[in-house]
């Protein structure tokens, strides 16, 4: 199955188109990956408006295939930016109305802890929620986030309840892995409690859209719209008034 | 067919029409959640949004009897309007454009508005001083031909003629959106009981309604509760008197400036009974177009499509949005 995914949760804007072997466990056969990031301008957003459908149809050209050779389409559902995520699903519910293909809405923690190949210890995903925040959802040793639910669902944390989190998971399942850019910016939490953070610029730490391939030939498509994880109330702030 | 996505504020539209300005099909989805809040909230107007294109989408598309086979080109509004709103609406016109390598139009919103009235079956061709006025712009522009705002002739330097009505409303205890309410409220008032400014004294053809907002806020802390309870109906259609006149003043020098004879109204405010009778006196030609075609919808967007050029694909992949005054071609 020849599926294309993307992920907008983060500054990251990752694509991916992956012919994946249902039978060998949603093995990757043939790759083309491709992300781009711009740190934004202080004050400005990430430049997913910008880059997504250019990487989208870079990746179609590249693997010198049309949409008549795509089976399935996949999205970041976040957790993430609020407005990361609507670019990603807004593209994404486009392209599969446009094209009838059929679309898997993935969480981006799967997809990171999926990319950890933590293998037998716990596997926390964790990104950068700002506004001192994290976003964390965790596998147990033996869960494969390829399939299993997390044994910590998605949640948004305070570093001290982040902190808690990871010591727990520590103590019933013995040194765990945190990865992404929330297990960076909140290193020394995580490392005090007991939990591994690669170094800093180390590739697990980013979100592959290539996990979402695997995980989406294996899940059921959508049978309506896709809808983000945003984890967080809205901010009530009317324009004027 | 054209179709066309327009989402810069909180309504989620989406239209198809012929080339030659038919609509087969304008939806409007309305989003009233943000009344509680006495103001559009960006976080919710974008979240609902995501959740409603692409119902909205298939509405139309089922209005209009077609299928995207039958579109020829995809429009979206770039803006300026609220980004994150705006984004939404923009990712998946390109989205939608891409996938059948259809040519795309990012379609100013006010250039929308204008278009509006290139419509069928109420053609109203340029040129005309067009006014503008809803709860996000208030604006004059001598329209001399179909393409985007060219001649910008004054614009509100704070609120909008909108925000006016509904900050008014708000003073005076109404819900939210206060337009139609205040409005209401005012046809049982004495619209010479109170003197309200009008930004009279400032010249040119700029508005201003921030000193009349104030000037309400004032009047009641002086009247009190119980008084200004008593005397709404009287506050409310002095108010909405003093809204009016500032468009009218306006609307007046620029007819005189001009020269122009012909003028075509748009934006919500355009439903303002007042305001049109006050328009109906100035012995002109004047086009309102129907009330769905004057708030923000898609059939505007798709108008206007028809009079700029559209990019073919894949050059617009990289177009943005943008928020306000820069207009990039
Ligand atoms: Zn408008």
């Amino acid at each position: 199955m020849r599926v294309l995914a993307f992920d907008t949760a983060t500054a990251l804007t990752a694509v991916a188109l992956q012919d994946i072997d249902d039978e060998a466990n949603a093995c990757l056969r043939e790759v083309v990956d491709l992300a781009a990031v711009d740190e934004p301008t202080p004050g400005g957003r990430p430049n997913h408006a910008r880059r997504l459908l250019a990487l989208v149809y870079e990746l179609l050209e590249r693997s010198g295939a049309g949409w008549e050779r795509v089976d399935r389409l996949a999205v970041g559902v976040g957790p993430g930016t609020f407005t990361g995520l609507r670019i990603g699903i807004a593209t994404a519910q486009a392209l599969a109305t446009s094209t009838g293909l059929p679309l898997v809405g993935v969480s981006s923690l799967r997809a990171l802890a999926l990319g950890s190949a933590a293998h037998q210890r716990p596997a926390l995903a964790v990104l950068d929620a700002r506004r001192g925040e994290a976003y964390l959802a965790g596998w147990a040793p033996g869960q494969d986030p390829l399939d299993a639910q997390p044994t910590w669902p998605p949640q948004v944390l305070s570093p001290e309840h982040l902190a808690r989190v990871a010591a727990q998971a520590a103590e019933q399942h013995g040194h765990p892995l945190a990865i992404g850019d929330g297990a960076v910016r909140y290193r020394a939490a995580l490392e005090s409690a007991g939990v591994e953070v690669p170094p800093d610029h180390s590739s697990r730490h980013r979100i592959s859209a290539r996990q979402h391939c695997r995980i989406a030939a294996l899940a059921a498509p959508a049978a309506t719209s896709v809808e983000p994880e945003y984890l967080r109330a809205p901010d009530a702030e009317p324009v004027h008034g | 067919m054209i179709l066309a996505i327009e989402t810069s504020c909180d309504d989620t539209c989406v239209a198809l029409i012929t080339p030659d300005g038919e609509i087969r099909a304008n939806v409007i989805s309305s989003q009233h959640v943000h009344d509680r809040f006495g103001g559009v909230v960006p976080e919710i107007a974008s979240r609902q949004h995501l959740s409603l294109l692409p119902v909205v989408v298939s509405e139309a598309l089922a209005v209009a009897g077609a299928t995207l086979d039958d579109v020829t080109l995809v429009a979206a509004t770039r803006g300026p309007g609220l980004v994150a709103a705006l984004l939404v609406g923009f990712s998946a016109g390109k989205a939608i454009a891409a996938a059948r390598e259809l040519p795309f139009a990012a379609v100013d919103h006010l250039h929308g508005h204008l278009a509006a009235n290139f419509l069928a079956p109420n053609r109203f061709e340029p040129p005309f001083l067009a006014l503008i006025a809803s709860g996000g712009h208030t604006l004059l522009a001598d329209v001399r031909d179909h393409g985007p705002v060219q001649h910008l002739l004054g614009q509100t330097l704070d609120d909008a003629a909108g925000e006016a009505f509904d900050k008014g409303a708000r003073l005076l205890g109404l819900g939210y959106p206060g337009g139609a309410a205040l409005e209401a409220l005012a046809a049982g008032g004495d619209p010479g009981a109170f003197l309200f400014p009008t930004a009279q004294r400032m010249r040119g053809l700029d508005f201003s309604f921030a000193g009349l907002k104030t000037a309400l806020l004032y009047k009641v802390r002086e009247l009190g509760e119980p008084e200004t309870q008593r005397r709404r109906a009287d506050l409310a259609a002095s108010y909405q008197h003093a809204i009016v006149e500032t468009l009218m003043i306006r609307v007046r020098r620029a007819l005189g400036a001009t020269g122009a004879t012909r003028l075509a109204i748009g934006g919500g405010v355009a439903a303002n009974g007042e305001l049109r009778a006050a328009l109906h006196e100035l012995g002109v030609e004047l086009q309102i177009p129907a009330a769905e075609l004057c708030t923000d919808n898609g059939a505007m967007i798709a108008s206007a499509a028809r009079y700029r050029p559209a990019s073919p694909f894949p050059a617009y992949l990289e177009l943005d949005v943008y928020s306000s005054g820069e207009r990039p071609q």
